[in-house]
């Protein structure tokens, strides 16, 4: 895996000079923390009900309040975080490995199974995601299963369309075809020496895909064909606390908020770790 | 004659992840009016920060230390954004490596010459005397439709468009095929002759500056080594570096002679050098080579930065 | 000079079109041969075809039409002539991988072949000094290296299998007049030591003249001449061999 984590440990500096950036990385390790750590924190139970009076409004002793059932808010949306981050982060993982290697195996093999892979993902990349995920949930029925297909068609594209690019001009570059002139393999081309330098692309397209998951698996969540209660993620919290918008507005404020949070500090860290692979190679200026 | 360009002591480094470079070590150079220059050095030499400095063309990382670079003797370094700016558009005009990327991909050759031009106009005019036959096709094309050789001379047609006092050319014909290069170049230098513009070429190609320039400075360890007429220079250097460098250089070799490299690689600086940045590498290395920096000095009608110079010279008449 | 390690016989390709792009010939009714131990320049333009030429001696490009004979036989599968080509290209920041250590990339070739690790190891280290780089190159990663000592790395890796034959695209273009003299120097020590032929792929007619025995010239596809490399110090008899040579000089 150090393919993968070499180019962002090498740029860690980065931070420190960028304070945008820095502050999109706290936040995002502190949602994560919190998400993690959730269960274990002293925050209250995020299932028990009715521990406080419904609906009553943010006070020391709930700090975001209480849904219609009596529960506090807070320990309900820290779970939230955690649903709705896992949830992302398993899809995309997943997508990522298989793009990863349909993408590159297209962009090095070329030939019948390049246009195949290639219009396929142009055709998924084409369909808007909330309509699939209306037809897998009808099709599947609503719940996480579901909501991690949605994701994993919309974002295989992304790594399918990037990997292959990127392998389509490793190709022509000195050190594979001298490996093909010495009579490698395409499997041993492919596993020794384009694999390793296709990481930086993934990792790019990585953080670009987890913010797309994120806000999809909100999206189906708030239109309940995603995570069903008791289970809970920021975008059924958010289908939640909608219902009770104008006389328990924190409901819906709290959640909404977070989620802007999560996806936000995601696209900032993404945007930093973009910036700091952007090739800075360039010809010697003396 | 008041010099054009004038670099007095120039000092330029980059900063990269913590470690500093020099590019220019106290680079010394003067450019007349109406005259040909070629800078001439291998990689980490500084031939293009020196170039580029001329119109203040460098990137972000590099810091000038010292020194100064004065145009018609107002200071580049020292001028605000709008004078900058025009100083770059009226007064100088720049060709690069690689007419593809100097070119918009997207915007018609015709419209991005009428840029240049500004209010002007006269684009067939300026087409014509780069010698484009077929102007008007050559306008409606995009960059990408036209050979590198045509594309080349557009980019020079934009270069003197507002009749600049000065073309910078960095490896002007490095990308073009042999057969071309002569040409285009000879296509440049007739303009710089006849419009009386100066011309600094940017090269590391020895035979090609022969042609082309009238003076020549070769620069080593950031800074200009040796001046000087090309026909002097090139035909009997006196700097230790231009011999060693004649004597890689693969053309005009008879057959069977091999061809000597320079033994070592060239230095990257991470301080201003106060010895000759050479002599690691020169054959005529001794004590006060590594104590004293060599400035430059007049010795038979050339400008050399060696201790030893008289020394060179007198060493390549006996041998011959 | 012995027989031929490399045979063209009339050898054409042609690129097929696409839709509104007529077919490209480029390479035209070419036959040469290349001895053992012999240096064979290609020079020419870019679009003459020099590249393609070169990819057909390797296999790498099968010809439209002609017969290419390897050793006398034909030239059968890529695969099964590891160990027998090599190729090195014009751009040093290419030319290794940039995640492999040095010694790694050299030993590619050998373990592609199937050689015992001591053996690999040995060969490695004789082949970097043979190309002027001591043992402690082999820990570096390219990054670490400058133009002209990649480019001896890659040549380093090109050898260590003892190939029968290499190809040398452009790959004195990209590097310093002095760094150039070093590989031209080398490229001829190790053919005068290892007798492997060659063919040396330039647009730079002094370079190329320097190295090859013998010079041939392509233009649009075809050869227009071939001859001695003596005759490219003097006068070659082809007009374009004379043009391409008053330009360079």
């Amino acid at each position: 895996m150090s393919f993968l984590l070499q180019p962002v440990r090498a740029y860690a500096g980065l931070w420190r000079r960028d304070w945008l950036s820095a502050f999109g990385l706290a936040l995002l390790v502190l949602l994560i923390l919190l998400g993690a750590l959730g269960p274990y924190l002293p925050i209250g139970d995020a299932t028990r009900i009715a521990v406080g009076p419904r609906l009553s409004p943010p006070s020391w002793r709930f700090p975001f309040g209480t849904d219609e059932l009596g529960r506090s808010f807070l320990p309900r949306v820290v779970l939230g975080i955690r649903a709705t981050f896992l949830l992302s982060a398993a899809a995309v993982a997943m997508t990522a490995c298989i793009g990863a290697l349909l993408g590159m195996t297209a962009g090095y093999v070329r030939g019948a199974v390049d246009q195949i892979v290639a219009r396929a993902a142009d055709v998924l990349f084409s369909f808007p995601a909330l309509l699939i995920g209306l037809l897998i949930a009808a099709a599947v029925g609503p719940g996480e299963t579901s909501a991690i297909a949605v994701i994993a068609i919309a974002t295989l594209p992304l790594f399918v369309r990037v990997v292959r690019s990127v392998t389509l001009t490793l190709s022509g570059r000195g050190f594979i075809v001298a490996a093909e002139v010495a009579g490698a393999s395409p499997l041993r081309v492919m596993g020794l020496h384009i694999l390793p330098n296709i990481g930086g692309a993934i990792v790019v397209q990585l953080t670009y895909a987890l913010s797309i998951g994120m806000i999809i698996e909100s999206a189906l969540s708030f239109l309940g064909l995603g995570v069903q209660p008791p289970n809970a993620s920021l975008g059924s919290l958010l289908r939640q606390g909608s219902a009770y918008l104008t006389f328990a507005p924190w409901l819906a404020l709290s959640s909404g908020a977070v989620l802007s949070a999560a996806i936000m500090s995601v696209n900032l860290v993404g945007d930093a770790v973009r910036d700091a692979l952007e090739p800075l190679e360039g010809r010697s200026l003396t | 004659m008041s010099a054009l360009i004038e670099a007095r002591g120039l000092t330029v480094a980059y900063e990269s992840q913590g470690r500093r470079a020099i590019a220019l070590d106290g680079a010394d150079l003067t450019l007349g009016r109406d005259e040909s220059l070629a800078l001439v050095g291998e990689s980490g030499s500084g031939k293009t920060t020196l170039g580029m400095a001329i119109g203040r063309l460098l990137p972000r990382q590099a810091r000038r230390e010292a020194g100064d670079l004065r145009i018609e003797g107002r200071s580049v370094f020292g001028a605000a954004e709008a004078e900058l700016r025009a100083l770059r558009r009226d007064k100088l005009g720049f060709v690069f490596q690689n007419p593809m990327t100097a070119l918009d991909p997207t915007m018609r050759v015709g419209r991005q010459v009428a840029l240049a031009l500004g209010r002007g106009g006269g684009v067939r005019d300026l087409l014509a005397r780069v010698e484009l036959a077929d102007a008007d096709r050559v306008m409606r094309s995009f960059p990408h439709q036209l050979s590198g050789g045509m594309a080349q001379r557009v980019v020079i047609a934009m270069a003197i468009a507002r009749q600049p006092l000065a073309v910078v050319a960095d490896e002007p014909t490095a990308s073009l095929d042999a057969s071309v290069r002569d040409r285009v170049m000879a296509t440049l230098s007739r303009l710089r002759a006849e419009t009386k513009t100066s011309l600094v070429i940017l090269s590391h190609d020895l035979r090609m500056v022969a042609h082309h320039a009238r003076r020549v400075a070769v620069m080593y360890g950031g800074r200009p080594v040796e001046m000087g007429e090309v026909s002097r220079v090139l035909a009997n250097p006196a700097h230790p570096y231009t011999r060693a460098l004649l004597r890689a250089d693969a053309g005009g070799r008879s057959p069977g002679a091999r061809l000597e490299p320079i033994p070592g690689a060239p230095p990257v600086l991470g301080a201003s050098a106060t010895f000759c940045a050479f002599a690691p590498r020169c054959p005529m290395r001794q004590a006060p080579c590594d104590g004293t920096r060599p400035e430059l000095r007049a010795v038979e009608g050339r400008l050399v930065a060696c201790h030893f110079a008289e020394a060179a010279l007198a060493e390549a008449e006996a041998s011959r | 000079m012995s027989a031929p390690i490399v045979s063209l016989r009339h050898v054409s390709v042609s690129f097929r079109g696409g839709w509104f792009r007529p077919a490209v010939e480029a390479v035209r009714n070419v036959s040469l041969d290349i001895a053992s131990g012999e240096t064979l320049g290609l020079v020419g333009e870019s679009g003459s075809g020099k590249s393609t030429l070169g990819r057909v001696c390797l296999g790498l490009t099968a010809p439209t039409k002609g017969r290419l004979t390897f050793a006398g036989e034909a030239f059968g599968k890529l695969r099964a002539r590891r160990g027998q080509l090599a190729l090195v290209q014009q751009f040093p920041e290419w030319a290794l991988n940039p995640r492999l250590r040095c010694g790694r990339s050299v030993e590619e070739p050998l373990v592609v072949l199937g050689a015992p690790a001591r053996e690999r190891r040995a060969r490695v280290a004789a082949m970097l000094e043979s190309v002027g780089l001591d043992a402690g190159y082999a820990e570096r990663l390219p990054g670490e290296l400058s133009g002209g000592q990649r480019q001896r790395v890659a040549i380093a890796r090109a050898l260590v299998t003892r190939p029968r034959f290499i190809v040398f695209d452009e790959a004195v273009s990209a590097l310093d007049v002095s760094v150039q003299a070093q590989v031209l120097n080398l490229i001829g020590d190790l053919q005068a030591e290892h007798g492997f032929g060659a063919l040396f792929i330039s647009h730079d007619i002094a370079a190329t003249r320097y190295v090859s025995h013998r010079i041939a010239v392509m233009k649009a596809g075809e050869i227009v001449e071939i001859g001695p490399r003596e005759r490219f110090y003097g006068e070659p008899e082809h007009e374009y061999s004379r043009a391409l040579l008053a330009a360079a000089l």
